[in-house]
């Protein structure tokens, strides 16, 4: 599916997760979600994290509103339990199958998003490796002169950020001088197709969804 | 130069996101283990009030920085895409939360006409900030079912939590960097 396509889809379930409060809605969802990941051969390591770490803010609005609400609804708490899991488990299925780079792309040409949005984030993104580094190194020369700076210390933020506004000015500098122009329209080497199947398969899915809400408790 | 976003701001605004992504998931353990201390004594949910301004930094900080209708949004929002890729549990949740919080430190800074960049703003921040997270919340964790007194709680400590975080230490970093003349006056 085309990953914008499956990006909306996905936002568009959450939203409605989250002003309804449909039981087996959620179920059904949780179930088509992990079925859609198990065919895309998610890892198994990935799956057990995604599952076992949502467990502990699903265990806390459990756990309150079951025995310590005024209502003790066991109902609306499953529902909750349930809402939490439909939320990672389809924002897997966007995450876990498509690459920031095929989705910024996708965004890029099927939704005329600017490219100095695309490219911006994309280049960004790429300096990932490069800030973890410059975090440590900025925390390793701090401790050389006996000072510990926390991730609370406002000194380790200030410093990070000066380096990323050097970072930002020469990234930019070099895009442009390699012919990158805001605005300017542009060709693709990758074109993300965004076919009639595609919308197809949206559209279908959306109204099962509404199909659902309405025939389900 | 016109005024707006151009491509440095944007790369700018993004590795802020990922600075402050890169910072708190140290801190990502403060969350989970509050929750599951909290957990017994029936103010679990108290977690994600208390950790609410770490996750809400980017945008105040954005505001500050640029000083422009939007920054603050478009900070957090790029924040929270950035989180979406470097493939924390949420997904493609995360933007649904950037868009809230966004707009609600957006809607601080617009209170001030974007002419004010004191304290007074900091506080228009966390007042709007606090309302519509909370807002937000009241559906997506359903706090209708909560006691009362543990609403007020809940709110009391949100509050404080984003004026400790995304009001006391962003203002004290932009003092800095305003001293050291990064921000343009």
């Amino acid at each position: 599916m085309n990953p914008s396509l499956k990006l909306f889809l996905v936002l568009i379930v959450a939203l409605e997760a989250t002003f309804t409060s449909h039981l087996y809605v959620n179920l059904v969802i949780i179930a088509c979600a992990l079925a859609a990941l198990l065919y895309h051969r998610i890892g198994w390591r990935r799956l057990s994290w995604l599952v076992v770490i949502t467990l502990v803010p699903a265990a806390a609005l459990f756990v309150t509103i079951v025995f310590f609400s005024p209502a003790h609804n066991v109902h609306f708490a499953w529902v909750l339990v349930t809402r939490l899991y439909v939320y990672v488990l389809t924002g897997a299925t966007v995450s876990c199958t498509t690459s920031a780079l095929q989705l910024v792309q996708s965004l890029e040409q099927n939704c005329h998003l600017p490219s100095k949005f695309a490219y911006g984030i994309l280049a960004a993104l790429n300096l990932l490796p490069r800030i973890h580094q410059e975090v440590r190194i900025i925390r390793v020369a701090g401790q050389m002169r006996g000072i510990t700076l926390h991730w609370w210390s406002p000194r380790l933020y200030f410093k990070a950020i000066l380096v990323a506004s050097q970072w930002a000015d020469q990234l930019a500098q070099a895009m442009e001088s390699h012919g990158f122009v805001e605005g300017q329209s542009r060709t693709y080497a990758h074109r993300i197709p965004l076919a009639s199947r595609d919308w197809l398969t949206f559209a279908v899915l959306v109204v099962a969804l509404q199909a659902l809400m309405i025939a389900l408790p | 130069m016109k005024k707006g976003f151009h491509l440095r701001d944007i790369i700018l605004l993004a590795l802020i996101g990922i600075i402050f992504g890169v910072i708190y998931f140290a801190a990502a353990f403060v969350y989970n283990g509050l929750t599951l201390l909290l957990t017994p004594v029936g103010y679990g949910p108290l977690a994600n009030d208390i950790t609410m301004g770490i996750w809400c930094m980017a945008g105040p900080l954005a505001g500050f920085m640029f000083r422009l209708p939007g920054a603050s949004f478009l900070g957090e929002f790029l924040g929270a895409t950035v989180e979406m890729f470097l493939g924390d549990q949420w997904g493609a949740a995360n933007l649904i939360s950037g868009v809230v919080q966004g707009a609600g430190t957006e809607i601080g800074f617009t209170l001030t006409g974007y002419r004010i960049y004191n304290w007074l703003t900091v506080v228009l921040v966390t007042v709007a900030t606090t309302i519509v997270t909370f807002a937000w919340d009241w559906f997506r964790n359903g706090y209708s079912q909560f006691a009362v007194h543990m609403l007020v709680v809940m709110i009391i400590v949100r509050f404080v939590s984003i004026f400790l975080f995304a009001g006391v230490l962003n203002k004290l970093i932009i003092n800095m960097l305003t001293r050291a003349h990064v921000i343009r006056r």
